[in-house]
């Protein structure tokens, strides 16, 4: 990867996405401890862990969750990155592993299922502030009415996105929208406005949850896989930046960047992977409204910009298109754990590259693309490839 | 009547907010809210104030104050993103009601009063504190 060494995804976990009170501890213990079964090593094998977690006051520090996996001594690292999170934990772990510091390296993302935001918490928003943040689906509102102006696109695209990621997310047990039937365009539109033109089932889903992965050197990897009988899943790509100027940079109140963040992240991502968007089978992005997933689908080159909306209306980002976007439900239906959300993103594409996704099953998935915005803001895309 | 935080906008004669920024002579960019050092070249910047009126970029209604069901009473806002002459894009609480705004309209700047626990927001000596805020231009 890279100037760097080889790292794999040898194992990967996740709590299902939830708002029933359930303590970060247990969150974390069944994330971890599925990742570490699916990897069949023990947490003695383990030589450093990326906790991402966004501490909630009064609740434990990220760094004793990995106490329930035994005292071992390991070094533990808290990391935090707003949404991207669980994104930089496994790229940590990632880093550990490609320059030598680590053989195996866990990655652990948890997100309370009570706090801030939550009903029985104090809003984090409307409080005055100069250099206060948005709420969320305010500045996407503004992107999204931008592009209804500039491009065309229409309300009925966006749900259309937003319905498409409730559909995938019935497919998987461990999303938090799981609808008992499939989900329309015209329900979506019909839901509760939240900041125009968006509704409320096209805004991520809340609650808390975990992810884990375990990364590992080749030499590990190809054991466990030889083991396991399961292709190897190799990290080809991690990047993250921060933003640049652009002209018309929003530095007060905006919660991401200019979209074009995305662009310059992804081509640094494909050349230290060798590859390009042509190259990719299914891709997860931080689409925490559809106007999100509809840009970054041209900011990752998939199309020319200004023609997502016409790959979103023939199907070609759904599963059994060309190019599946958000196979897990995304943000929007699988939920948006804040610390576990990026490590969902590789729980999800490294069963897809394995072939064990069951009934949302990419056929002959073998590159998948992983992209996170964090607030503040930061992007990062990251590549796996089976081999 | 008192900016809610020094640094952003001072209260002119005429009672309506001028706002500060940052102008870097060598990539002749103007920044806000004020910078330390230029985005682009990392060399130095001058404060200058903004013009009061520019051209609305995008905008928003915010129905809801979070994610999810509101708990509190909350009767909704209009946000925007809002273009000066200078090159500086402001984001901002904009006045009006759903269907007042159209991407390309002239705005000015407004003060926005800030209340807490249904009551002005006042600072230890009593003073009001205020905001900044964007309205459609009387010409609009």
């Amino acid at each position: 990867m890279g100037p760097f060494g080889e790292a794999y995804v040898i194992g990967v976990g996740m709590h299902p996405v939830t708002t029933q009170r359930t303590s970060v501890r247990e969150l974390a213990y069944v994330a971890g401890s599925l990742a570490l079964a699916d990897a069949a090593l023990g947490f003695d094998r383990v030589d450093c862990v990326y906790n991402g977690y966004r501490p909630v006051e009064g609740l434990i520090s990220g760094v004793a969750l990995a106490k329930e996996f035994g005292l071992t001594g390991v070094p533990v690292l808290q990391v935090e990155n707003a949404s991207a999170t669980g994104s930089v934990a496994f790229r940590e772990a990632v880093m550990a592993v490609a320059t030598g510091r680590a053989r195996v390296a866990m990655a652990l993302g948890v997100a309370a299922t009570a706090g801030p935001g939550f009903d029985d918490a104090p809003s984090p928003f409307g409080k005055p502030s100069m250099d206060g943040l948005l709420l969320p689906a305010g500045l996407f509102g503004m992107w999204a009415v931008r592009r209804m102006h500039d491009v065309g696109t229409t309300v009925e695209t966006y749900a259309a996105i937003a319905a498409k990621n409730w559909n995938h997310a019935r497919l998987n047990p461990t999303a938090k929208r799981r609808a008992a039937e499939a989900v329309t365009v015209e329900q979506v539109l019909a839901s509760t406005p939240i900041a125009h033109p968006h509704t409320a089932m096209m805004a991520a889903a809340r609650g808390g949850g975990g992810a884990c992965a375990i990364v590992a050197d080749a030499e590990t990897a190809r054991a466990v896989a030889a083991d396991q009988g399961r292709p190897l899943v190799e990290v080809v790509a991690s990047e993250l930046q921060s933003e640049r100027y652009v002209p018309g940079h929003v530095f007060a109140g905006a919660i991401v960047g200019p979209p074009e963040l995305t662009r310059v992240t992804a081509r640094a991502a494909y050349e230290q992977a060798g590859l390009g968007p042509e190259d990719l089978d299914l891709v997860q992005v931080h689409d925490a409204f559809p106007i999100e997933e509809l840009v970054y689908i041209e900011q990752l080159g998939i199309c020319a910009e200004g023609e997502a909306d016409l790959l979103v209306t023939a199907g070609e980002t759904a599963l059994g298109g060309r190019i599946p976007f958000s196979t897990d439900g995304g943000l929007i239906a699988r939920g948006h754990p804040i610390g576990a959300t990026g490590l969902a993103q590789v729980w999800e594409t490294t069963l897809q590259l394995r072939g064990e996704a069951g009934a949302r099953q990419v056929d002959g998935a073998r590159i998948g693309l992983l992209q996170m915005m964090g607030a503040g803001s930061v992007c990062s895309v990251q590549i796996l490839k089976r081999r | 009547m008192k900016p809610f935080e020094a640094g952003y906008f001072e209260i002119a004669d005429d009672g309506r907010p001028r706002l500060w920024a940052s102008y870097s002579p060598e990539a002749d960019l103007y920044y806000f809210p004020q910078r330390k050092v230029c985005a682009v070249t990392l060399g130095p910047v001058e404060s200058r104030l903004l013009s009061g009126a520019g051209v609305l970029y995008s905008w928003t209604y915010v129905h809801e104050d979070r994610f999810g069901p509101s708990t509190g009473a909350f009767s909704g806002y209009g946000v925007g993103q809002i273009d000066l002459p200078e090159g500086v894009r402001i984001q901002a609480r904009i006045l009006g009601r759903l269907g007042d705004w159209a991407i390309g309209m002239p705005m000015e700047i407004d003060i926005l009063a800030l209340f807490q626990d249904g009551g002005p927001l006042v600072d230890a000596e009593g003073n009001e504190l205020v905001t900044f805020c964007f309205r459609p231009a009387d010409d609009a």
